[in-house]
């Protein structure tokens, strides 16, 4: 006997009701039953745009390396919402007055995944080994500068010390990059931890426990924690029990992989996407605007053209940047004034508006500079030679935030005022023999650090690119040198602050060495379910304090 | 005869070896010829590493040595079987390809099987139907000349994104190699389909296929049994040759659908400039032309009788 015609049709209709609520739970659903205090539980799915190459934190200075590894690796200290630094695994510190060491007093019943206490033996292990070149450090090695060594003065207290004043070294303490392997996975694994997985134990809120090369990587809830930095949002472990990390190159994979609910989050969101993720009721975007160094373009000094800081000048005023931006960024970006971003201590913001695109003042400047004749293709000449920038394109991957079509903008307002910019694509071991070896005239660059510093990194004559410098100005200019010199080697934070303001003025105003071009901005979309994720202030995110609506 | 047969593999073997030396040199030689030091491309622009460290990472990777000595010392511990190690990973050549080759193989073997299966079905369904057939075929072209990371990205548009029929996700299960072998199957599909449809049809003109209609088989009959025997020797010559691009393709794919595999690696590699593991790389598509060659002879005896007696 089949069942009759209305109790079939009753049937599909509420098994299409099924369907379609089932469909429509990402709208209906959201937030308004949402629980408004955080739960325990859940599993989060993060994708990522690039696959870390190393996940030897103390080797790797790739930022999705640091973002991702924060998780596994505690540090000394902390950096507030403020940007002040608080307490972690360190609980106070003590700051030599002639700044060339730190004592630091550590938190009582650390342990390490493996189940290791974390002690001040530690700190000494894990220290030594990235100032040990044998490491092959690519970055923490110079957060830790002028090291000199690290004293364990009790198993809670520990001295570490430079051979010259080093006032950044705080910051430097408080990154993924100087976090803390266990002493045991060291002595037994040194060799396995750029291939990361169970071999990278910490200290974190969450332990490091599966690796698929190419695919995707897991972190699981570390249960015993319970030392979560001073000003996070709440103590003991994470309320997430896994944390999957997904590789997803492509921009638009990712944000289809969202908006279709197959991943909660999607880290470095593309301008293009932004304007519509915006508008989607269902997610909402995360916005920071990157600490240290904005993207900006370094004038080589050192050789004709930009030997003359005339023809500097000129060419700072004769781009016209807010267009620039604006366009290849969908508005997204903010022009930049000082090589400094704005969200770094110490961002001297008189800069601001101080020198406009202006076409004429431009032209101006090169009659002034002697570029007064022109050739047959409307380019400016002086004793017969033309004015030639030589600008090379960086290779892919390198290449970010399409600053090849930003240059092409750039390449065309400084042909108005008569100047010709070559522009070749070479691959990356040429672009590095040119660049850094002085044969350029515009190398171009951002830098993430919350930390002035790198005010040291990009205009100390000692920064000299060949020797791990970044100096791409070629110049020495013993003012820079000084006042680069006084904000690593002093304490007070006005002192600093106020070395650091008259660095911005001198390298942008008086010499024109430098073109800020603009602050890059690390983005993230985020579903409805996910709460508590935010940036934090040097611009990571962070999982510790994130919970997932109940299903 | 067994002489015949055993000298026949000895010179196969030979050749075989002659190409994998031949590809190990190439390869060496090629990445020699690339401007650039080594160690600034292992170590990237944005690196503040030391002259100290500098020079270690040089010594590790025996950088310090002549061009020459390297090369030989490369040959020596290729013959034990040493494919060194990584720079950019820090760990075996022959661990990583090893780890990856998997899924590659699944996803190369899926797009095959997909896209004979695809190219077969369609000639057979439309040679010698003339408007169905030239229909066929312009989708077929524009398969074949569409980009296959555009064609990954549609199909995830639609079939993921909006219908939520397949993951996006990598390589754990079966719903999830669909639509990346998909991607990697169409254009293949297309140009086979294309090759296959032209055979059936000059085959469906000669004599014996009108003889076998004669003697009262039906139309599909002819076409499956007779037909496309002989449509079949330039599909394996294509096959083979085509499965060499599948690798190529598998690049794009593995990138676009985020899932593990030799072509994720080999990209990795190459941007990197990672030289034992584009070596390492090298060899092993080598490898496969040669395994692949080999089965495309052996499948010609099969296919045609007329070979054999030779």
């Amino acid at each position: 006997m089949s069942p009759s015609l209305p109790l079939r049709a009753a049937a599909l209709v509420s098994g299409l009701a099924l369907v379609l609520t089932a469909c429509g739970g990402g709208t209906s659903a959201g937030p308004t039953t949402s629980a408004t205090s955080p739960v325990p539980g859940g599993e989060l799915t993060v994708a990522v745009d690039s696959e870390p190459v190393s996940f030897d934190v103390h080797v790797s200075p790739q930022d999705v390396t640091g973002e991702i590894l924060r998780h596994v690796f505690d540090s000394l200290v902390s950096i507030d919402a403020e940007g002040r630094f608080k307490p972690w695994l360190a609980t106070s510190w003590e700051v030599a007055p002639n700044l060339k060491s730190y004592t630091f007093h550590l938190r009582d019943n650390v342990k390490f995944t493996d189940g290791t206490p974390f002690d001040a033996a530690a700190v000494k292990t894990n220290f030594d080994r990235i100032a040990n070149p044998a490491t092959k450090s690519q970055l923490a090695a110079s957060l830790l500068g002028p090291y000199a060594g690290t004293e364990v003065v009790d198993p809670r207290t520990v001295k570490v010390s430079f051979t010259t004043p080093f006032a950044p070294f705080l910051q430097g303490a408080s990154t993924p990059y100087l976090g803390f392997y266990s002493p045991k996975t060291l002595a037994e694994n040194a060799d396995k931890l750029g291939g990361g997985g169970p071999v990278a134990v910490g200290t974190g809120p969450f332990a490091f426990t599966g690796y698929t090369k190419g695919q995707n990587l897991v972190l699981t809830k570390n249960p015993d924690y319970n030392w979560g930095p001073e000003g996070a949002a709440h103590t003991g472990p994470a309320y997430l029990d896994k944390l999957t990390v997904r590789f997803l190159s492509e921009d638009s994979v990712r944000v289809g992989a969202l908006t279709s609910g197959q991943v909660h989050v999607a880290r470095a969101v593309a301008p293009v996407d932004a304007k519509a993720l915006e508008a989607n009721k269902d997610v909402t975007l995360l916005k920071s605007d990157v600490p240290g160094g904005n993207y900006n373009i370094y004038l080589n000094a050192s050789k004709a053209p930009f030997d003359d800081p005339v023809v500097r000048k000129a060419v700072q005023r004769g781009i016209n940047i807010d267009q620039a931006v604006k366009t290849v960024y969908f508005g997204q970006y903010k022009r930049a004034w000082s090589p400094l971003s704005p969200s770094t201590t110490g961002y001297e913001s008189k800069l601001e508006n101080s020198w406009p695109y202006d076409q004429a003042e431009a032209d101006k400047l090169l009659d002034q500079a002697g570029w007064t004749t022109k050739d047959a293709d409307g380019y400016r000449t002086k004793n017969g030679a033309r004015l030639v920038v030589k600008w090379p394109v960086m290779p892919p991957p390198y290449l970010r935030e399409q600053r090849d079509v930003l240059g092409q903008a750039i390449q065309a307002d400084l042909k108005k005022i008569g100047v010709e910019v070559v522009r070749d694509q070479p691959d990356i071991g040429t672009y590095i023999k040119q660049v850094y070896g002085g044969q350029t005239d515009f190398t171009d660059y951002s830098w993430n650090r919350f930390e002035p510093d790198v005010l040291w990194l990009f205009f100390n004559s000692a920064s000299q690119p060949g020797k791990g410098g970044q100096n791409a100005t070629f110049t020495k200019d013993d003012e820079l040198d000084k006042l680069t010199e006084t904000g690593r080697t002093t304490a007070d934070p006005a002192a600093r602050a106020t070395a650091y303001g008259k660095v911005q003025q001198r390298a942008v105003t008086d010499l024109a060495l430098v073109i800020p071009v603009y602050t890059p901005v690390n983005s993230a979309a985020v579903g409805k379910s996910v709460h508590g994720l935010a940036y934090t202030r040097d611009s990571r995110l962070s999982f510790y304090d994130v919970w997932l609506d109940k299903k | 005869m067994i002489r015949t047969l055993l000298r026949g593999a000895a010179n196969r073997a030979l050749a075989a070896l002659a190409v994998l030396l031949g590809a190990a040199g190439l390869a060496f030689a090629a990445l020699h010829l690339i401007p650039g030091d080594p160690v600034a491309i292992i170590l990237g622009p944005a690196t503040q590493a030391s002259a100290q460290v500098q020079a270690a990472i040089r010594a590790d990777y025996g950088l310090d040595e002549p061009v020459v000595l390297r090369f030989l010392h490369y040959l020596g511990r290729l013959a034990t079987g040493d494919l060194g190690r990584s720079y950019q990973l820090q760990r075996g050549v022959d661990e990583l390809i090893g780890e990856q080759l998997g899924p590659t193989v699944e996803l190369a073997l899926a797009a095959l099987v997909l896209a004979v299966a695809i190219a077969v079905g369609s000639a057979v369904a439309t040679a010698g139907r003339g408007r169905i057939a030239k229909a066929v075929s312009g989708w077929e072209l524009l398969a074949v000349s569409s980009p296959p990371y555009w064609v990954g990205i549609l199909l995830l548009s639609v079939f993921s994104f909006s219908l939520g029929w397949f993951p996006v996700t990598g390589a754990e299960d079966f719903p999830a190699l669909v639509l990346p072998a998909l991607t990697l199957a169409l254009p293949v599909a297309g140009v086979l389909s294309q090759v296959l449809r032209e055979g059936l049809e000059a085959a469906l003109a000669e004599p014996f296929a009108v003889t076998a209609r004669a003697r009262g088989l039906s139309r599909t009959a002819v076409r499956v049994r007779h037909a496309l025997r002989h449509a079949a020797i330039p599909l394996v010559t294509l096959t083979g040759w085509l499965t060499g691009s599948l690798l190529g393709g598998a690049v794009l794919v593995e990138a676009v659908f985020g899932r593990p595999g030799i072509g994720a690696l080999t990209l990795q590699a190459v941007t990197n400039k990672d030289m034992p593991l584009v070596v390492g790389l090298v060899l092993l598509s080598a490898l496969v032309f040669v395994v692949i060659s080999t089965l495309v002879d052996l499948l010609y005896l099969a296919i045609d009788p007329r070979l054999r007696t030779r």
